[in-house]
């Protein structure tokens, strides 16, 4: 799936990042180079924009200065090049976003069928494999409304597949699941990981960040303070403003 | 009152078994205490001796056939030779007597159309517009004529029934796509069409229907030129049906305004375009959200219809006044006017129905 891009081609670059909400600046020169097949974990305190980050790479969000680049594309707003971005890179929400008023298939369909220009029949067919591959084939037919929470994120998981995306971005995707349930969502971020994809992760699952992550990024106030491989990173943070969220989020 | 609050305390109070039966909820309800007793059997009274007077008055003192009508001065029940008499002035007005087979179809065709489009099977915009497009284009050429052999009837001869229900239809018909556009304008990013398109909603809605037909009836004609204005009914069907968009428009909007941002964020990370979002995500779970107001709105629309009178229509409540206008059935108004009132509830009953129906429906799987 990688080696036919070009080489060097980064997966997502940002240089000079600047944006703004009003007068309130939630990202501050933030530079970024993600190379494809790379696994980036980033984490920090709330309201610290790393949200917005990632948003900015799906475009939900427009920044004012400095550049962003997926997979040598440049955001601009030019529509048609914004159109397949998002095609190419996939998005797993906090909230999961399901639409309520379709089946779990129709979920996975509707992009299928509206974007990639898929019959029913083949639609269906890539969506069941990859409901299978996330393990709930059997919930097919089911509402989102039916489901639990964490059914409910592996279905987003799975609608994002659907698009067959180079990238997947993924914002808090366990934070609003039940303890319980918070494994099952990893296991397949896990496997996922395993098979190569380009990963963006906003987390504070500090053991999936030490088992898949090739890079931890930290942010504090719209900056990147901090990034390092996870043993340095956890083991040997440099930065004392690092050291304190760590310490915040690993005793409690 | 009394029982009902009782009826509550018993429920929550007690561990009866819920499947109580039907004389033991009966008995606790309304005979509990003889004050109870006392009041049921008031009330029962009361209630029965209403009902055997209508029933009297409407069924067993009547006189029916329009033959009869000589009767009616010393019967003590309702006079429906009336109805007999002269129902087809009520149902289809001034249209000529011998095409009124005509105008029934008409109705049937446009009632089909309505019940037909009610049916989730009809749900694209493909197949609901085909449908309407058949429905009312068959109605159209039935009522109007000038095609395969039909005389021409212009719409000032149409009445009745037949033009209760096309107005309701072409309201309908123009007003909903047009409420549509208009939610969605007022909530485009755009701040000059958002303003604008509010401007126009508050506009109309702050206008008495009763202005806007009488504009769209006498002052238009002044202001457009020949060719754009076209009949009279026309041009009150338009102006009707801006009202109608307006309101309708702010009971989807509201629908709208209820969807959570990430439902349209998921669509765009889909690859969605606007109006994929629009008509897959958006307006199914607007319309699910305020079904209620909606539906509401249909209803109140459709006894609104009688409000064309005032501009010079025949609808079937003017038309029932001239059904008993004249000669020896000017007594009998209260015989024609539960006739039409049947008439109205049949439909109105069946709109508010297929509403609670509708949200039934919906909100399996739901949250
Ligand atoms: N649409 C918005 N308008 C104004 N301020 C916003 C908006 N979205 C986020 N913010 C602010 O930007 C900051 C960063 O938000 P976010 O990226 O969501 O942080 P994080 O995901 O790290 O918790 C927060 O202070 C938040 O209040
Ligand atoms: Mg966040």
């Amino acid at each position: 799936m990688t080696d036919n891009k070009a080489d060097n081609v980064p997966a997502v670059s940002m240089s000079g990042v600047n944006k703004w909400f009003g007068d309130f600046q939630v990202l501050k020169n933030i530079e970024l180079n993600v190379s494809v097949g790379e696994k980036i974990v980033i984490c920090g305190p709330s309201g610290s924009g790393k949200s917005t980050l990632i948003r900015c790479v799906c475009k939900l969000e427009d920044h004012q200065q400095g550049e962003i680049s997926v997979l040598g594309t440049e955001l601009n707003d030019d529509v048609a090049n914004i159109d397949e971005i998002r095609r190419e890179v996939g998005m797993v929400f906090q909230q999961f976003n399901l639409f309520p008023h379709m089946t779990v298939l129709e979920n996975c369909t509707l992009a299928l069928n509206l974007v990639r220009k898929k019959n029913r029949k083949e639609a269906e067919d890539i969506a069941m494999s990859l409901l299978e591959k996330v393990h709930i084939p059997d919930q097919a037919k089911k509402y989102p409304g039916e489901l639990s929470g964490g059914q409910q994120q592996r279905v987003a998981i799975a609608r994002s597949l659907c698009m067959n995306p180079e990238i997947m971005l993924f914002d808090e995707p366990t934070s609003a699941l039940d303890p319980e349930m918070i494994s099952e969502v990893l296991d397949v971020m896990v496997s996922l990981a395993e098979e190569g994809m380009t990963m963006l992760c906003v987390t504070h699952e500090m053991g999936f960040a030490r088992r898949v992550a090739d890079r931890v990024i930290f942010m504090d106030q719209g900056e990147i303070v901090e990034q390092n491989d996870p043993i340095s990173f956890f083991d040997n943070p440099a930065n004392e403003r690092t050291k304190l969220f760590l310490s915040q989020i690993l005793h409690h | 009152m009394r029982s009902g609050i009782k009826s509550l305390n018993t429920a929550s109070n007690t561990s009866a078994p819920p499947d109580a039966s039907l004389s033991h909820r009966i008995k606790r309800n309304l005979f509990d205490t003889p004050f109870d007793s006392l009041l049921t059997g008031v009330c029962g009274l009361v209630l029965a001796y209403l009902l055997y007077q209508i029933v009297d008055w409407a069924f067993l003192s009547s006189i029916w056939t329009a033959e009869q009508e000589p009767l009616c001065r010393d019967a003590s029940g309702a006079c429906w030779s009336v109805i007999d008499a002269r129902h087809r002035i009520i149902l289809f007005g001034l249209f000529p007597f011998e095409e009124h087979w005509r105008s029934t179809l008409a109705c049937v065709v446009m009632i089909g159309t309505i019940v037909a489009s009610c049916f989730p099977w009809f749900w694209t915009g493909k197949k609901l517009s085909v449908l309407w497009l058949c429905g009312f284009g068959t109605f159209y050429l039935l009522m109007h004529g000038g095609l395969f052999g039909l005389s021409v009837i212009t719409p000032e001869k149409w009445g009745g029934l037949a033009l209760t229900i096309f107005i309701f239809a072409a309201v309908s018909l123009i007003g909903m796509p047009l409420s549509i556009l208009l939610a969605l304008g007022r909530r485009s990013k755009l701040p000059i069409i958002a303003r604008m398109v509010g401007l126009f909603i508050d506009f109309f809605r702050s206008l008495p229907l009763l202005t806007i037909l009488f504009a769209a009836a006498v002052i238009t004609p002044f202001l457009l030129p020949g060719w754009l204005q076209g009949d009279k009914l026309y041009r009150v069907i338009v102006g009707f049906a801006i009202f109608f968009a307006c309101y309708q428009a702010e009971n989807i909007r509201a629908g709208l305004q209820a969807i959570p941002a990430g439902q349209d964020e998921a669509g765009l990370t889909l690859g969605l375009n606007y109006r994929q979002r629009v008509s897959r995500i958006q307006l199914p779970q607007a319309f699910r959200n305020s079904l209620p107001s909606i539906v509401n709105q249909f209803v109140i629309t459709f006894k609104e219809t009688s409000i064309v009178t005032i501009v010079g229509f025949f609808e079937i409540l003017a038309s029932g006044q001239a059904a008993y206008g004249t000669g020896q059935w000017t007594q009998h108004y209260i015989e024609v006017y539960v006739f039409i009132a049947a008439i109205y509830f049949v439909f109105v009953f069946s709109l508010s129905r297929y509403g609670a129906y509708l949200e039934k429906k919906l909100r399996v799987g739901h949250d």
